[in-house]
């Protein structure tokens, strides 16, 4: 297990930071770009319902004013577990790699989450637990808000990250008007 | 015949107990080429070959076969000659017509006449024998002949393929005969025979159908038989150098 | 029960609201220009391969196939489920195409997905009869990409299919050019060391078996729709875009590694079924499978796609590119696999070979966890550390422990594994298997014969079984070659171990010295064939038909019986 908890903590530890680092640095690609920030509830100008299917969004597509609060209402539909991501697609590529080792460690299986192995604290405060404000992962039949505040402009789309599933199309464009 | 006796069963089962499926089930007997036991043939001639002696000898020399047959069953024929150019008479003309049946996983079994017609006296005589791979990949090919004389003797031919490359191909071969009994008047004696040696080096030219190949053989009489073959001034031993093909259709 | 088949209990009970599609083929003989030799052939329409067949899901097509040959012919239309009769299997479904006839197929299309046709008669398939079919699905796909190709494989041989037969029925290695050498000899001693490699070489003369023998029918060219290495047929992109790619492979004997250098492609079909999309650097498809890529090449530059055979005998080549004309670096061929002991059915400890699972780490919590019906050796290859990718290649679990034939990806990345299938959607409800019904796959490489259970086709009693059971099929390999076992008619479900997840294919391989378990839903009466796809193999014996007794007795029964099924489920 030794080997696996060092992968373990690694895993948590770049999960934990890489959202808002990934933010602040335009996915580390250096466009510099910010994605937003989260919004208040009370803040938000519209509620989006997102479907989420196996393996694609319904819509696939929205359009936002640059600096709007929108409430998104993430509904997972399909019999696999899913996300909903909000990030560059430099951002989401990093993420991939993540959620590769959420599947290889049987946090993510298929069609269900493995809240233990999430919470488990790996004795270092860090957890596997997917709790980064731009993002959601819901089993099947699950439904979660997201509200988020969006920068001005910016190369943004919302995805799901779990492996394969961008790959094959599971994403969706975020317009500015 | 199983495929005809299978069609019988499931229409008698068609018609008792399921007549309202006949028309959705009108079960077809599978009549189809597949149904039936895969025949091929294959001609092949091991050795075709121009052999020079060590007395300035020329011979020309063939070593052939031909099947036709299934798994099961094989009908095969083979053709053996060593024709001396100079005198234009056959040293040896062998033909021997034998079925084949499979008795282990790598040998078969075989059965069948064999006419030797050379210069000289003729002979006929019964065919037993076995044909096959052994282990360690030699081929080998053991016959007990029965003369209509009632003379016995048997022969052993063994093969083995060293591969230099995938083309080019060195074949070691050993044809050694024991006799049982003195059949004087073809020159063999009680005892070993002879032995053929021979080592050739091919060039698979055309797939495996045209193999050129040039080497050596040595043939040597022993016992008796060598006594037979002073007494007649012939050669109790004798080296060849070889150029020929190996041929297969 | 079954979703599909809802709907088509839907279309057969409203035939005015269904489509009707009309197609007309012709079988000619052809042509065939590898770029390499040109040969005589037989083709569709004038040409092989033969047209791209588009079908919509939902319709009723009806094809006209004209048999222009001096023989009788067939079209077998592979992996469609389909009445039997329609199913184009000479002896098994119909008499036959007699020459100058014209035999009108008709039938619902009741799936999406890439699938091919082929000749079902004699040697026509591997001398070209053979085109593909694509099924657009009446929903959305569960994927997105901008455009498409058809991928279609072949191993196009310069000698005809009766030929190549006869010379393998003579001289069973008449073919292999990989055969160990004296070279070889030598640079294995100094390698492994003189004494154990006479030692090698002794145990495999005892057995009179070929480390080599992987690959049958060497001397071909690969072709990708039709077109040779150096013809490098080629599909057109734009930068960014998603393209799937539909890879059949067609080929008479030759299994192909399948790569896209620079380009990693998330498998998202395989046998037509919607699979959980997994992204690999390369995977092996076997013969008369087909899997469904999606490749998004970024950059304003050419890809190859590049087809090794399994025993690196040959390649097919193709590219991708943003104009015509350009091309990207052709890969090497790699060198050639080596048969291991593993590969020769030792089967004593490959049954719960290394299924210590109870030990591992807990593997309780995953959902495929499910293995004790699993065989497979090597399933250690489940436990979470090993499960990294650089020690993927020795865990397959669908290669013997030590097999030679594990592929490893060239780029060091990811190789697909049957054990990475997962079905998007179940077809079927999970239940328990009725029965259990055990093929030994066996054979004799030096008469080559080929055989299930030890007896041949022509000795064989057909294989029955019970409408609306649910049958396990127990594949052993006792040979050393790989055998694409195909059932006609009916989907059998790989089990990978993901229960109700198990992918459905209509191809399942089962490599040397291992075991491979299938279950089928018998839903559709009537009798098929059940074979290894490898054109020889089957002809030389491993072929069963297959019988499906009871069930509806008329089609319109057929669909009450199947509405009720409908409606339990």
């Amino acid at each position: 297990m030794n080997a696996s908890n060092l992968i373990v903590a690694g895993l948590a530890f770049s999960m934990s930071v890489s959202a808002f680092a990934a933010g602040t640095h335009g996915g580390g690609h250096g466009h510099g770009a910010s994605i937003g920030e989260p919004g208040k509830a009370s803040e938000a100008s519209r509620t989006i319902t997102v479907e989420m299917h196996d393996n694609y969004y319904e819509p696939e597509e929205i359009r936002v004013k640059p600096g709007e609060t929108v409430r998104f209402v993430v509904q997972n539909k399909g019999n696999l577990v899913h996300e909903f991501n909000i990030g560059t697609p430099g951002m989401h590529e990093a993420h991939q790699k993540e959620m590769r080792m959420m599947v290889e460690h049987g946090v993510i299986q298929g069609n269900k989450l493995n809240h233990d192995m999430m919470n488990m604290d790996m004795g270092n405060g860090h957890s596997m637990k997917h709790d980064d404000p731009n993002s959601v992962l819901l089993e099947p039949g699950q439904s979660r808000e997201v509200v988020w505040t969006f920068a001005n402009q910016g190369n943004i789309e919302f995805a799901c990250n779990v492996p394969g599933h961008y790959q094959s199309g599971m994403y969706g464009d975020v317009n500015f008007e | 015949m199983s495929g005809v006796r299978f069609s019988g069963a499931v229409s008698l089962f068609a018609f008792l107990v399921l007549p309202a499926m006949a028309a959705a089930q009108a079960m077809i007997a599978d009549t189809s080429g597949r149904k039936q036991p895969l025949t091929t043939w294959g001609i092949q001639f091991e050795e075709l070959e121009y052999r020079y002696s060590d007395d300035d000898e020329g011979l020309g020399v063939w070593n052939a076969d031909a099947f036709y047959g299934t798994d099961d069953f094989k009908v095969r024929l083979l053709s053996a000659g060593e024709y001396e150019i100079e005198e234009q008479a056959y040293e040896t003309l062998e033909h021997q017509l034998v079925g084949q049946i499979p008795v282990s996983r790598f040998f078969d079994a075989k059965a069948g006449v064999r006419f030797d017609t050379p210069e000289g006296p003729d002979r006929t005589y019964a065919v037993f024998g076995v044909t096959g791979l052994a282990p360690q990949w030699f081929e080998i090919d053991a016959s007990l002949y029965v003369s209509k004389e009632g003379d016995t003797s048997a022969a052993l031919d063994a093969e083995y393929e060293l591969l230099f490359t995938n083309h080019w191909i060195l074949t070691a071969t050993l044809d050694a005969t024991v006799a049982f009994s003195e059949d004087e008047d073809i020159g063999i004696g009680k005892g070993l025979v002879s032995t053929e040696t021979g080592l050739r080096l091919s060039y698979d030219f055309i797939d495996r159908a045209v193999s050129p190949y040039f080497g050596v053989v040595h043939e040597r009489k022993y016992g008796d038989t060598a006594d037979l073959a002073e007494t007649a001034a012939g050669s109790t031993e004798d080296w060849f150098a070889v150029i020929g093909a190996r041929i297969a259709f | 029960m079954n979703i599909r088949l809802g709907a088509v209990v839907l279309c057969l009970l409203m035939p005015a609201l269904a489509l009707a599609g009309e197609y007309d083929l012709t079988v000619d003989r052809v042509e065939i220009d590898t770029g390499d030799f040109v040969k005589q052939g037989i083709g569709y329409n004038g040409k092989s391969p033969g047209p791209v067949l588009r079908f919509k899901e939902g319709e009723t097509v009806r094809i006209n196939v004209t048999n222009n040959l001096d023989e009788m012919t067939s079209i077998h239309w592979h992996g469609l489920i389909l009445p039997y009769q329609q199913d184009g299997v000479p002896g098994i479904s119909f008499p036959g195409i007699k020459p100058g006839e014209t035999f009108t197929y008709e039938f619902p299309i009741q799936q999406a997905g890439t699938y091919w046709f082929h000749s079902h008669s004699g040697f026509q398939e591997p001398d070209g009869a053979y085109g593909a079919i694509v099924i657009e699905p009446e929903g959305r796909e569960p994927f997105r990409y901008d455009r498409e190709y058809v991928v279609q494989l072949t191993d196009k041989h310069p000698h005809s299919g009766d030929r190549i037969m006869r010379n393998l029925k003579m001289m069973p290695d008449y073919y292999n050019r990989k055969q160990q050498t004296v070279g070889e000899f030598f640079s294995d001693s100094s390698e492994q060391g003189f004494w154990n490699t006479v030692r090698d070489r002794l145990a495999w003369g005892d057995m009179r078996m070929m480390k080599a023998d992987v690959e049958d029918l060497q001397g071909f060219t690969g072709l990708i729709n039709g077109k040779g290495p150096e013809q490098n047929w080629t599909g057109l992109f734009e930068p960014g875009e998603r393209i799937r790619l539909r890879f059949i492979n067609s080929s008479a004997m030759t299994y192909f590694d399948v790569r896209t250098p620079g380009l990693d492609m998330t498998v998202v079909q395989a046998d037509g079924n919607n699979v959980q999309p997994v992204t690999v650097d390369e995977f092996r498809i076997g013969v008369a499978e087909t899997y469904d890529v999606i490749v998004r090449p970024r950059d304003e530059q050419a890809y190859t796609i590049f087809a090794e055979s399994m025993g690196r005998s040959g390649y097919a080549r193709a590219t991708l590119a943003p104009e015509e004309g350009m091309e990207a670096a052709v890969p090497p061929l790699r060198e050639p696999a080596r048969l291991t002991m593993a590969d020769m059915g030792n089967m004593h400890g490959m049954d719960h070979g290394n299924m210590d699972m109870g030990s591992s780490d807990d593997m309780a919590g995953m959902d495929h966890s499910s293995m004790s019906g699993m065989d497979h050796s090597g399933m250690s290859g489940m436990d979470h550390g090993s499960m990294m990718m650089d020690n993927q290649a020795q865990n397959d679990p669908f290669y013997a422990r030590g097999s030679g034939l594990v592929p490893t990806a060239a780029n060091g990345g990811k190789f697909l594994s049957y054990a990475d299938l997962r079905a998007q959607n179940p077809l079927y409800e999970e239940r328990e298997p009725t029965r259990e019904i055990e093929l030994r796959l066996t054979g004799n490489m030096e008469r080559y014969s080929w055989s299930i259970n030890g007896v041949k086709y022509e000795e064989a009693d057909p294989i029955r079984l019970q409408y609306g059971e649910r049958v396990r099929f127990k594949f052993v390999n006792e040979t050393m070659m790989t055998h694409p076992m195909h059932l006609h008619g009916m989907w059998s479900i790989l089990d990978v171990g993901a229960g109700q997840w198990n992918p459905i294919k209509h191809t399942i391989n089962v490599n040397p010295g291992t075991t491979v378990y299938m279950e089928t839903e018998v839903d559709e009466p009537g009798q098929w064939a059940f074979h290894c796809h490898l054109s020889y193999h089957a002809a030389a014996g491993m072929f069963r038909k297959v019988i499906v007794e009871g069930g509806p007795d008329s089609q319109q029964a057929k669909t009450e019986a199947m509405a009720e099924d409908g409606g339990e489920a």
